[in-house]
């Protein structure tokens, strides 16, 4: 009974016509169907705290003061080309990814790219308050 | 990340208690210890006695300020499970006790976590987006409302206005004296608590990675061990043993840095290793600006 006084006020919802029915119907609660679910509470995600990524993360980040300055730890980074050792906003990576990678990039992705690059420095430098 | 290495080992000595204690009066499993807890095993094992003939067997090459002592640290064998320590060595005060400063050790923990970090999160803007370059309806007479493409950020499989944009950088670095200055409060604090080791040198009996597990377990270093050596040959006796363990590293003492010493909870160098550090850290309180980046050569530095 509770269940099909559910689905009609689930389906009143969606139809004008089950709202009629649902005046006529009166829920009455005869079993013992609990509301609440218990096996939705999710578990605990398990993380495995030493993988061999986490136990040697940040290895090698002193090279340059204990490795008598041959290499940087800029020299770590993995990441495109334009972006190691580089943090800009929006428009500066752009502007950036155009210089450096620009002549190798898809016709459709730098088309976006100059569309960005002139939306961005129109946006930033002749509206806002900030010019 | 000390709070964090505490509250793991007073985890232990809660286990410890709910596994002697009787059953009648077994801990609940949500007791919140408070964090300062210290290991009673490690206390019962009796340290060798103050007045002991052990040979001095390293003193501070670089000289120590005249209102400062050395620290005396023991120095052990890896040889046997249960050898006593060997000698006794001095280590710099400017190295291994300076004063904790957590602030710098923050800093440097999250400058580790996120200069390298790039962030690939992108998503399409409306005129990235494929399609949306037709008016979908004329403007008016339609009776519905008014639209000039359908990839608009309110339109369903439309663009995002204001997500974020193409791979992104969090680079930035802190200043060389700074990081300097990490690894000794670092270095000072693992001293101050306990959790450092001075080893004469890495060779074991075994290449089996149980021998080292007892040992650590006899000694009562702790969960996780961080091995450091300096070269990078090492003996194939500690490499075949480290290899298998996932808690016990070893490293080489060029790849020595404050995140990988706040992760494990023991800390284990060899005499050599500390001569480096000490050189290498105490170089930065008597060095001149730079005029040029260090890698270029000088006359004065190697």
């Amino acid at each position: 009974m509770s269940l099909l006084g559910s689905l009609l006020r689930a389906g009143a919802s969606y139809c004008q016509s089950a709202g009629t029915l649902l005046h006529t119907v009166r829920t009455i609660s005869t079993g013992t169907c609990c509301q609440i679910r218990m096996h939705a509470i999710p578990q605990p995600k398990k993380v495995d705290r030493w993988t061999e990524k986490r136990s040697m993360y940040g290895v090698y980040d002193n090279i340059g003061i204990l490795g008598d300055f041959k290499a940087h730890p800029k020299d770590l980074i993995v990441a495109p080309c334009w972006l190691k050792a580089f943090k800009g906003n929006e428009l500066q990576r752009a502007i950036r990814k155009k210089k450096m990678v620009g002549d190798r990039m898809m016709t459709q992705d730098r088309h976006n790219l100059e569309k960005r690059i002139r939306f961005l420095y129109r946006r930033f430098n002749r509206t806002g308050k900030h010019r | 990340m000390l709070r964090f290495s505490v509250i793991f080992r007073g985890r232990g000595v809660a286990k410890r208690f709910a596994s002697s204690l009787s059953n009648e009066s077994a801990l609940p499993p949500n007791l919140l210890l408070p964090t300062n807890l210290v290991d009673p095993d490690r206390l019962k094992r009796p340290p060798p006695p103050a007045d002991s003939s052990l040979p001095l067997l390293r003193k501070c090459d670089a000289a120590v300020p005249a209102h400062l002592t050395p620290v005396q640290t023991w120095v052990e064998s890896l040889e046997r499970q249960d050898s006593e320590p060997l000698g006794v060595a001095q280590l710099h005060p400017d190295v291994f006790a300076v004063p904790p400063r957590l602030d710098i050790l923050h800093s440097v923990e999250t400058w580790q976590r996120n200069y390298k970090r790039i962030s690939h999160a992108h998503t399409k803007i409306r005129s990235e987006v494929s399609g949306g370059g037709r008016k979908p309806w004329k403007q008016k007479g339609s009776g519905r409302a008014r639209h000039g493409s359908i990839r608009s950020p309110i339109w369903r499989g439309g663009g995002v206005s204001h997500g974020p944009r193409g791979p992104t950088s969090y680079y930035y670095m802190l200043p060389m004296k700074v990081r300097v200055q990490g690894l000794k409060v670092a270095l000072s604090s693992k001293k101050a608590q306990d959790d450092l080791h001075i080893v004469d040198s890495l060779n074991i009996p075994t290449p089996d990675s149980q021998y080292l597990l007892d040992l650590i377990r006899h000694r009562h270093w702790g969960e996780s061990v961080l091995i450091v050596d300096v070269g990078e040959d090492f003996s194939e006796n500690i490499l075949q043993a480290t290899a298998n363990l996932k808690t016990v590293n070893i490293i080489p003492a060029i790849g020595l840095n404050v995140h990988s010493m706040l992760k494990h909870e023991a800390i284990v160098l060899t005499l050599e290793t500390v001569k480096f550090l000490e050189d290498k850290l105490l170089w930065h309180d008597e060095r001149y600006t730079p005029l040029y980046p260090f890698k270029l050569p000088y006359s004065d530095f190697p």
